[in-house]
Order: C-alpha cells, then structure tokens, then sequence
C-alpha cells in the first residue's frame, strides 16, 4: 500500500524535476476516495490467471456448459410446443414419452411397459385412443399435462428459487460472519451463541413454520432456504477475516483513518471473496435439494405450478407404474446437481487460498 | 315392551349399510359370515394387515381415529358388534328391553370374561360412559354421548354442570345395565359398537394408572383377540387370538399381524411378495392392479365437498355464483381419471351407502334427483357466472381455495381449478395447501374463501350430514343461514316427526333440497378406499362408518 | 484445558435454556392447534386447553415444563398418541433412529474417505472426475427415490433383503435404510476428504516428512490423513446429528419406528410436547457434539503430534 503512494509521488517525471516537498505533501489523508482507488490495486491478473486455471479442468468446464445448458432451456424449453406448464388435458394423461421423427428407431414411440400384479405388458396409448398426431415429447403425467413443458418450467422454478436464495444467504451470512469475527471479543461471543441458537435448533421446525405462517410460494420458500443455509456461510466468512484481520493491509487501512465497516466490506471483503463464490457454488445445488424435500414434505410450490423437487414428488407416487413421469425431472436435477458441485471444486482450486496471499 | 334383539334387527328402521363402490366391495364378506361360524380350528395362521397410520390412542374414550377403533374393536366388545351389513347385532348385551316411551333401554349382559379373568359387569359400562363425558377427562368425542346418544344429563356432565356421576347409565346389577335417554333415538343400538361406548374395568384402570393401553400389560381384553405386542404409535404390533373370549369358536385366525406403511408403492410391493394379505393403495397405483381380482374399491363414507363462504366473502354470496361453480364441476372425470379408486361422483348433500329408509331404500339412491341444480353442465354455468357476474359488476373474480396438503385433495384441486377457469371465463383460483388441523381451524374459523373438506357421517342417518347446515353450527363453515331450513331439521330432530320415520323422511329430502338449490355446498365424491384384498382371504367386512374392518368372520387360507 | 471445558459446558447449558425458551415462543406462532377435526366444538376444545394447561400465559407454561423437565417428565403427546409420556415414546423409538443413523454414519465416511483419498492421489485424472462424480450422484437423486428404487430393486425384485424395518431382524432390514442414508455423508466426506488432501499434500510439511525420507502408507495415513481429518470431522459432526435423529424420508419409506417422522408428524398435528421435546434432544445433542470436537481438536492436531515425535 505504502508502496504503491511512494509511486504516485516520485512519478519518474517529478523525480527529473527535483521536486521540493512542501508542507501540503504531508497532510493527513482522510479522503475515502483516494483510499478507494488504492484498494483496486488487486491484481487483474490475480483473476485472469484464475479463469485459465478454471478453464484447464475439464470437469469444471462441462459442468459450467451443461448449467449454462439447462438455464438456456430453462429459459426456452417451455414455449418449445404447444403446451403450457398447467393445462390439462384428462382425456390424454398418463401417455409415455413419444418423439416425430425418433419414434421409427423404436425408442420414443409412446410404448411403455407395465408391471401389472397380473404380469407385464407392453402397451401403446396413444394408439389405444387413436391419438396420431399427438406426441409428448418427456411423456404426459396424471392430469395430461405435458412433462416436457413442466421440467423446464420447474427448471426455471427451482434455478430461480435456489440462485436468490443463495445469493440473500451470502449477503446476510457473509455480512454475519465478517462483523462478528471482524470485532471479536464480546460482540462475537454474542453473535455466535446466536448463531447458534438458531443452527442448533432442527431445521425442519423453523421452514415448516415458517411456511405455514406465510403465504406459501416462491418468495417463502427462498426465505426459508435462505434461514437453513446462511450459517454455514457466516462461519467461512468469520474464519477468512479472523486469518486476515491482522495482516498489514488492514493495520494500514486503519492507520489512515478508515472506519470499521470500510474495512470490513472494501478491504477485507474482496479478498475473500473465493471461497464465498465457492461456497454460494456449493450452497445452489444444496438449496435445489432442500426444496425438492420440502416438496416431499408437502411444503414446496404451491399447484398447479412446479418447480423440479415437486415433480419428482408428484411422479414419485407413480414410480412403480409410470416410471417416466420422474425420469426426466430427476436427470435434469441429477445434472444440475452435479454441474454445480464441478464447477464449484473447479472454483475452489482455480481460487486456491495459498494462491491468493497478496 | 320386551323385543329379541334379532326382532329388532329386522325391525330397526335405520341400518348401515355396506357401501359397495363399483359395486365389488361386497362380495367377499358376506358369504364366509355364516360358514364361518362352528369350527373352532383356527383358519390359518395370522392375517397381515396393512395400516396406513400409527394407532394414536388404545384408550376407548380418548381415541377418535378409525385406526384406533379398528384395533381396539379387534380386542374389546361392546354392548353390539357389527355384522357384515353394519347392523348391529348383540355381543356383550344378550337382550335389551326398551320402555314405550322409547327413552330407557335395559340390557342384559352374558357371562364374558376380562383378559385377566375378572368378568365383564355393567359398572365396567358405566365407568367407561362416565369417563367419555367427564370434563377431567375431555375426551374429544363425547359428543357421541351427548348430542348423538342423547344420553341424559351427558350434556350438562360435559359443560361442568353436574357430576359425572348424574349421568343417565345405571348398573342395576351386575348383568343388568339401564340407560335413560332425553329423546328417543332411533339408531341408539348402533351407537353400541363405537368405541366410545366401549366398557372399562374400573379395578384395572386404576391398577394401571396413566400407562392405561400404552403396552400389552396395560390393555385388558374382553374381545375376539387379546394385544400381545404393542408399543405406543408403534409402526408393526401384534394379537392373538383370545381363547376365553365368549364367542371364540368364532374366530378362525390365530392372530393379527399389523404393519404401519407410509408408502402405498411399498405397500403393493410388500403385498405382492405375500407379507401383507390386505392392504390400501394409492390411486396413481391402480393402472398396476387392473383386471386383477384381489383389487377392489371400499367404500370409506367420506363425502367430499366445496363449501363456500358464503358470509364473507361478497362474490359467493351471490347464488348464480355458486350454481356456476357448482355446475361447472365434471365429477365423473374427477373419479374417473385422476382419483380411480373407485369414489363414486355424488350430486346430493347426503352421500350414498350409508342410510336407508323405512322403505329398505337408499336415501341417496337417486344421484338424479336433484340434476336441475346439481350436475355437471358446462353451458348453463356459463350463464350462471355471465349473470353473476353482471349482478356483482364485475368482470373477473379470483378466489382462494383451502385444501389439505394430502395426495387426494391436491389432485382433486388442481382439477377444479382447471374445470373452473376453462368453463368460466375471468375466474382465477389460487389454491392454498395446508395441514389438515390449519386446514380445519381456518374453515371453522370462517377464514376461508373456498374449502375443500370432507365429513364421515357418525351415524346411520341422513341427519349426521343435514344437521351441519343448520344456523351457527359449528360446522356450517360458511355460515348459511335459513330459516325455513332450520324448521325442517329441528322438526326431524326432536320435534313429533321422530316418531314418524315416512314422514321425517320426506322431509329430509325437502331440506336437502334446499342445500343444494341454494349451492351451499358442491358435493364433488364420496371417498372409496382401492384395497388389494388377497384371493386366499375371505370374511373381512369392511365399513364405512365406525369399525372401518371387523376380523372376527376371517378365514386365511 | 479443564477451565476452558468448564466455561463451554456453562455456555451450552445456558444455551440449551435460550433454545428451549426459543422453541416455547415457536410452538405459540405456530398455525392451528393441536385439538382440531370437523367433529371437534368449540367447548370441547376449551375442556382440552385447560385439562393440558394449555390456557395459561406462556411464561407460566415454560417455568413449569422446566420444573417438569428437570424431574425427567416432558409431558404427554397430544394427538399422535394421546397421552403417552413422551420420554415412553422416544425411548421406543429413539434407539432405532440412533442405530440406524450410527450404520449409516460408519458405512457413509469410510466410503467417502476412500473415494476422497483416492480422488485426491490421482488429482485431475479421469479417476479424480470419476470419484466425484460417484459421490454427486449419491446425493442428486433424492433419497425418497434413491429408496425407493433400492427397495424395488433389492427387497422386491431380488428379495435380498427385507422392504420394511423388521424389530425381530433388525440388522438385516437396516441395511437398506442405512444405505440411502448414507449416502449424504458419503458425497460430503468425499468432496472434503479430497480437498483437504490436496491442500496437505501441497503443504510444507509434507514436503519436510517427505524430505525426511517417509513414504507410503506411513506417509499418507501417518502424516497427510491425520492433518485432513480435522475438517472432515467439523463436517461430520452435525451430519452425525442429522442422521442420529432420524430421517422422515427414509422412515417413511421402510417403515422405520424412528424419531424423525414422529418429529414431522408432530410439526404438522401441533404436538407440541413431541416437537419441543425432540428438538430439545436435537439441540442438545448438536451442542454436546460440537463440544465434543472442539475438545477432540486438540487431541488429534497432528502439528501437535508432530512436535512431540520430533522432540
């Protein structure tokens, strides 16, 4: 920091000038912008090198495609037919995935196959009702709505219910973590009984209550999620600022005057903020997941709508007799699941905490 | 005025009857009732029973679940049991007397033993009916004895008014019970194989204290089996066969196996393996069991409905609202091709399979009876919600409706609202699921738009259904009110037309008439239960009300 | 040491008050109550409010259900079983949840360790992808179907072992259960192990007890696993509790008498004493435990060890 000022001032201009110092030189900075400046010194190359790192594991970069992947058809799979997310069609449920064109190959033909207690069968329903011109691409489910149309819609659901909610859990878990452990001493005894009281309390408890105190749906659940997951985000944060709190930089911050929140959030807050990505990475896909069981539990989404936990606990019921009412939700899940936990572990080693000492 | 019980039977004028949904669910009970009867071998080996719930209480007077009455029924007797037809038929009472006012009934006990030897008297009734209205003991359906049994001095127990001991049940002698009713009630001796009329051995009870029916110690039996395993909410338990019981040379199995499954895929599967003999499946399950025999549809008694909150809020006060609402729902497809286990599409207030007349009849026989204002009929709803609408000045109505968050209802939800929305245009439904007991308290309450809900009829009379929509019932959620409505009920219930079973009949069918001219519920299905019922099983007789399976006619074979 | 564990116990004691006074406000917001059916009037509800004592202000409630508590008597169950005790009920039921929870605990690290250490020997090889990708899936699929497609497969199909718990084989109807529930444990215990090898094996010290001429087993387990087992125990430790105190998915599926649906049941029929009884051993069960590794850090720091053997 020191050093990069003795730059500003003997600028190779000024030092073929013989500059005289004058008393002006040496007044005391409290000018929060010129300290601002200072603190973007962190190098552009810091995280040029860390996206190489990232793009040389293979793992991570399919991860990185196949979330890219499904948000895009996240975004466009349900206007991809004619069908829409909630309308039903009783006259047509219950049909098994059938493609044009795919259908000749023998797969994707509206066959399916039945385990009845009376023995297995292999029946065609679309031809059984006569219904040629109608395909369901993913299947058709008990109300004859279209299973395509409702993963991608549930896709967008759930991406959409687990990206804020993980992104609130890191603000307010981040925010947690860095003040308790930035004050230390009694402010952080305090803070972390809190903490926890209220991690050691089931979580179950605390969403279903929450859930039946608010008006269930999107914004509950994300509030919901958020309480189950920002602890684990606060503790992070709290460690990373008990390591760095008493390095130079942040002695220096302080020498010059700067307040503790400048310190908390400009200083110390861009220096850690790889493990934070890592974690929020982690904390998507555990979010998707707590509300596919909330689902299960009877809390989710309110219907008709649907987010990709309640269709697999909707198609969970016909498991055992139309099993492709939860294949497609379950593979899209299973994916996205495992995309963000690569591109997470691709994170963490790209952002490698030995790496980043500055 | 002495009757034989059978003389009774024959003559009794209100009986439960089977419901039999799609018609299979009969066939197998009836037929074993009397083949069964004399060999005193046991028919093979333990039945496997799947139940779908934990029992929650083996105390008589505290349990209100019908998994709990199943159990306690299969260890205790009361003064009646059910036959296969639901009628009740004598158990522990060997005749009764009733007076000519109809007001006292005295029944004479046989000899029957407790498990631990000591025998059945008529102060174990007595202590066990005191317990139900004792205020101490808050049980929760001692209604049964009070505004169903009207039982004299019961209300006035339950409101603290008078002690226990004023209750109208007396222990003439050991054998000899009297009861003193307020009315005279015409199902009373059907009301004698509810649990809650079930007897308490006094000396017992206080032997055991609180642990009363948390383990088999704590159980006393005086019925077809006795508890010999059992742990509290425990998911499998077992009984077996009670060799002192009165009638054992009744009962052919050796015991009963019970198994709590959660999980109907489970449960099918475990049937198919052969470790359940009977057991309850999910209508997702029933493409799987199509055209296989041991599948059939029982009936539950549930009628389900839509009750209105006619009250509060101001768009379903209006009736072309309601008529376009209630017109608008296609029943048959809601049986049919989401529920498919069997629940048949009910169109009036009273549910099928449960009452019948003083003819021998049905009195929800005639599903048609009331199709100019109840039936599914897309157009003319149309134009119930075009005036509706018209009357109200408004162009578009979005309303809430509460439902449970179980499989069943949130199908039938999502079915009425796409009914709804498609057939009426500018309605917009939002459906809010919530556990059954917010569920319940939020209809009570009145806090509420529309609500899904459902009611069993406690006994066997259209009343148990036509008495809820009377002016500040409780369980009028929408708080209709009418007073033409209010003088039919009051003259079926207590006034002259008690004694007059044609008569009170016929009136019943003008109040219903006038539930459903007014749309103050849309009946949508009477609740049927697919059960897969093992072809080597016969003699298991299922019931809508009360006892939801009786064991005591079984044969495994 | 010993006034460092003193101090902590007096805190989590203090704590464990906090959470259950917490837990009291809770059960008041919380929607409905515990007496509720289409049969039940308004009378009769009251009659059961004041025979529970239900009708007091919730400051009289809590002070004598701490008195209560403090005699071993945590009240009745309200609805799920009517009036039995409830230290009755989750002394039936707990022991299975425990067990089944300490198979799947076991089956879930080892397995998870050996995924880890073998991810992290071959770092970014076809394995280390492979490795991960094993343990993703354990936990992409939630364990409802996970079960499920296990019970299909292994009870129904092959009829290897039982579908439902069975109280009189109990092992052998464990282990489907312990196997879906293991299977978190494993995915998490894996992904750390891996990270927190490489980060080891990248360390100085490595390089000194490599330099030191060490190798082989004795180097990996001796030296690297000993320094990574820190963090995989601050991870395992509240796992251990969620696993020990039951799960409802699980439960629900084979049928298993535990304590995590009875918690799930209760939430949802107002029981209030089962819920605040459960989550009291929740809590105090995750504060012993996190008390317990905090103490256990100091025993297993291999730095610690390190020194002495160097000495």
């Amino acid at each position: 920091m020191f050093k990069k000022k003795k730059e500003e001032v003997f600028s190779p201009a000024s030092a073929a000038e013989a500059y005289v110092p004058v008393d002006a030189d040496f007044v005391f900075k409290e000018n929060a912008g010129e300290i601002e400046i200072d603190t973007n010194f962190a190098s552009q190359s810091f995280w040029k090198e860390m996206v190489i790192r990232f793009l040389r594991k293979k793992s991570a970069v399919f991860g990185l495609t196949m979330i890219l992947l499904i948000t895009i058809m996240a975004i466009v799979g349900p206007g991809m037919n004619g069908y829409s997310y909630a309308g039903q069609n009783l006259s047509q449920k219950s049909l098994a995935p059938r493609i044009p064109g795919i259908e000749k190959t023998g797969f994707f033909n509206g066959d399916e196959t039945m385990h009845t207690t009376s023995g297995s069968k292999t029946v065609n329903n679309y031809k059984t009702k006569g219904l040629d011109d109608v395909y369901y691409w993913f299947g058709s489910d008990n109300f004859g709505r279209d299973i395509w149309t409702r993963t991608w819609h549930g896709a967008r659901v759930s991406l959409i219910i687990a990206v804020v909610a993980a992104l609130i859990d890191m603000i307010i878990g981040m925010s947690y973590g860095l003040i308790s452990g930035f004050f230390g001493g009694k402010v952080d005894m305090f803070m972390q009984r809190v903490l926890e009281v209220a991690n050691s309390i089931p979580r179950l408890v605390i969403v279903t209550l929450l859930l039946l105190v608010f008006k269930p749906g999107m914004m509950t659940i994300i509030i919901a999620l958020m309480l189950t997951e920002w602890v684990g985000m606060s503790r992070i944060a709290r460690a990373e600022m008990l390591k760095l709190k008493e390095q130079e930089f942040v002695l220096a911050s302080r020498t010059l005057g700067a307040g503790s929140f400048f310190i908390i959030f400009r200083e110390v807050l861009p220096n850690i903020i790889g493990p934070i990505i890592t974690q929020v990475m982690f904390s998507i896909p555990t979010a998707i997941f707590t509300e596919a069981f909330l689902s299960f539990v009877g809390l989710g989404i309110p219907v008709p709508q649907c987010s990709l936990g309640s269709l697999i606990s909707d198609g969970f019921n016909s498991f055992t007799t139309h099993p492709y009412q939860i294949v497609a939700p379950i593979l899209v899940m299973a994916l996205l699941m495992l995309s963000f936990n690569l591109v997470a572990d691709g994170l963490r080693e790209a952002l490698d905490p030995r790496m980043k000492e500055m | 005025m002495k009757k034989s019980i059978l003389a009774f039977v024959l003559a009794m004028t209100m009986i439960v009857g089977l419901a039999g949904c799609g018609g299979s669910g009969a066939t197998s009970s009836g037929e074993s009732t009397g083949a069964a009867a004399g060999s005193g071998s046991s028919g093979g080996g333990d039945l496997n029973v799947m139940l779908e719930t934990p029992v929650q209480s083996l105390d008589p007077q505290q349990a209100t679940d019908g998994t709990s009455f199943e159990v306690i029924a299969d260890y205790t007797d009361g003064l009646m049991q059910m036959d296969a037809d639901g009628q009740p038929i004598p158990a522990i009472a060997e005749s009764y007397e009733l007076s000519d006012d109809g007001k006292t009934y005295t029944f004479k006990l046989r000899d029957a033993k407790w498990s631990n030897g000591t025998p059945v008297t008529a102060a174990d009734f007595v202590f066990g009916w005191q317990r139900a209205v004792d205020p101490k003991v808050a049980s929760e359906y001692a209604y049964m004895m009070s505004d169903i049994g009207q039982i004299k001095n019961a209300a006035e127990i339950i409101a603290g008014e008078k002690d226990k001991k004023e209750l109208g049940v007396t222990a003439v002698d050991d054998k000899t019970l009297k009861v003193e009713l307020n009315v005279p009630v015409s199902y009373f001796l059907s009301l004698m194989y509810f649990p809650t009329y079930y007897p308490v051995n006094e000396e017992f009870f206080s032997s055991v204290g609180d642990t009363f029916g948390t383990s088999p110690d704590t159980v006393l039996s005086n019925g077809a089996f006795v508890m010999d395993d059992y742990q509290p909410s425990a998911t499998a338990f077992h009984l077996k066969k009670n060799e002192d019981y009165w009638d054992a040379g009744r009962i052919q199995l050796s015991g009963l196996n019970y198994q709590v499954i959660q999980d109907s895929q489970q449960a099918l599967m475990s049937y198919q393996t052969g470790d359940l003999d009977t057991t309850l499946i999910n209508g997702d399950q029933v493409d799987q069991v199509e055209g296989d025999e041991a599948f059939q549809a029982i009936g539950a008694g549930y009628l389900w409905y839509v009750s209105p909150n006619i009250s509060k809020v101001k768009e379903l006060a209006n009736l072309n609202i309601r008529m376009a609402l209630s017109m608008a729902i296609d029943r048959d497809a809601i049986t049919e091709e989401v529920l498919k286990d069997g629940s048949a599409p009910t169109y009036t207030a009273v549910p099928k399979d449960f009452a019948t007349g003083p003819d021998g009849s049905d009195f929800a026989e005639d599903q048609t009876k009331y199709s100019d204002v109840c039936r599914f009929d897309a157009k003319k709803a149309a134009e119930y919600w075009e005036a509706g609408l018209k009357e109200l000045g408004t162009d578009k109505i979005d309303i809430e409706m509460v439902v449970d968050d179980d499989d069943a209802p949130k199908k039938v939800a999502q079915v009425l609202k796409d009914q709804w929305e498609t057939t009426l245009p500018g309605f917009t439904v939002n459906i809010k699921t919530e556990p059954k007991k917010q569920r319940v308290e939020d209809l009570q309450d009145g806090n509420y738009e529309l609500g899904l809900t459902r009611w069993g009829p406690d006994y066997a009379d259209p009343m148990t259904y036509l008495g809820m929509w009377i002016t500040d019932c409780a369980e009028n959620y929408g708080c209709w009110t009418n007073e033409e409505y209010d003088k039919i009920i009051e003259e079926c219930r207590t006034g002259e037309l008690a004694t007059k079973p044609e008569e009170r009949w016929t009136r019943m069918y003008d109040a219903e008439k006038i539930v459903l001219d007014e749309a103050v519920i849309f009946p949508i299905y009477t609740q049927c239960n697919a059960e897969m019922l093992s072809p080597n099983v016969t003699g298991i007789e299922f019931h809508p009300v009360a006892l939801n399976r009786v064991f005591k006619n079984a044969v495994k074979k | 040491m010993k006034k460092y564990i003193g101090k902590r116990v007096l805190t989590a004691i203090f704590t464990l008050l906090v959470i259950l006074l917490v837990l009291f406000i809770l059960m008041q917001l919380m929607p409905g109550s515990p007496f509720n059916d289409e049969k039940l009037d308004a009378d009769q509800k009251a009659l059961l409010y004041a025979k529970y004592g239900l009708d007091q202000p919730i400051v009289v409630q809590f002070v004598r259900y701490v008195g209560n508590m403090l005699r071993g008597d945590f009240g009745v169950s309200y609805n799920i079983s009517k009036n039995t005790p409830i230290s009755q009920l989750i002394a039936a039921r707990l022991p299975v949840s425990i067990a089944i929870g300490g198979y799947a605990v076991a089956l879930g690290a080892i397995v998870g360790l050996l995924l880890g250490l073998i991810a992290a020997f071959r770092h970014d090889t076809f394995i280390d992808t492979l490795c991960t990708i094993i343990s993703v899936i354990g936990v992409s699929v939630p364990s409802y179907v996970f079960a499920l497609a296990l019970s299909f497969e292994f009870g129904y199909k092959w009829r290897l072992f039982p579908m439902l718990y069975n109280n009189s084989q109990a092992l052998n109807s464990s282990i489907l259960p312990s196997i879906s529930l293991s299977m978190f444990t494993m995915a998490s215990i894996a992904r750390f192990t891996r990270t927190e090898m490489l980060e080891v094996l990248g360390s100085d010290y490595m390089l000194l007890a490599e330099s030191k001429g060490l190798s082989g087993p004795a180097l990996v387990f001796k030296h690297a696993l000993r320094n990574a087992l820190i963090p995989i125990i601050t991870v395992l430790a509240p796992l251990i509790v969620d696993l020990m105190t039951g799960s409802l998915v699980v439960e629900k599926i084979f049928a298993i008498p535990g304590v995590g649906s009875l918690l799930v049941n209760a939430i949802q029929s107002n029981d209030y004493n089962v819920v605040i009884s459960l989550s009291f051993i929740y809590s105090a069960l995750y504060i012993l435990i996190m008390l317990v590794v905090d103490i256990m850090y100091g025993i297993i720091d291999p730095r610690i060890r390190l020194a002495k053997d160097d000495a």
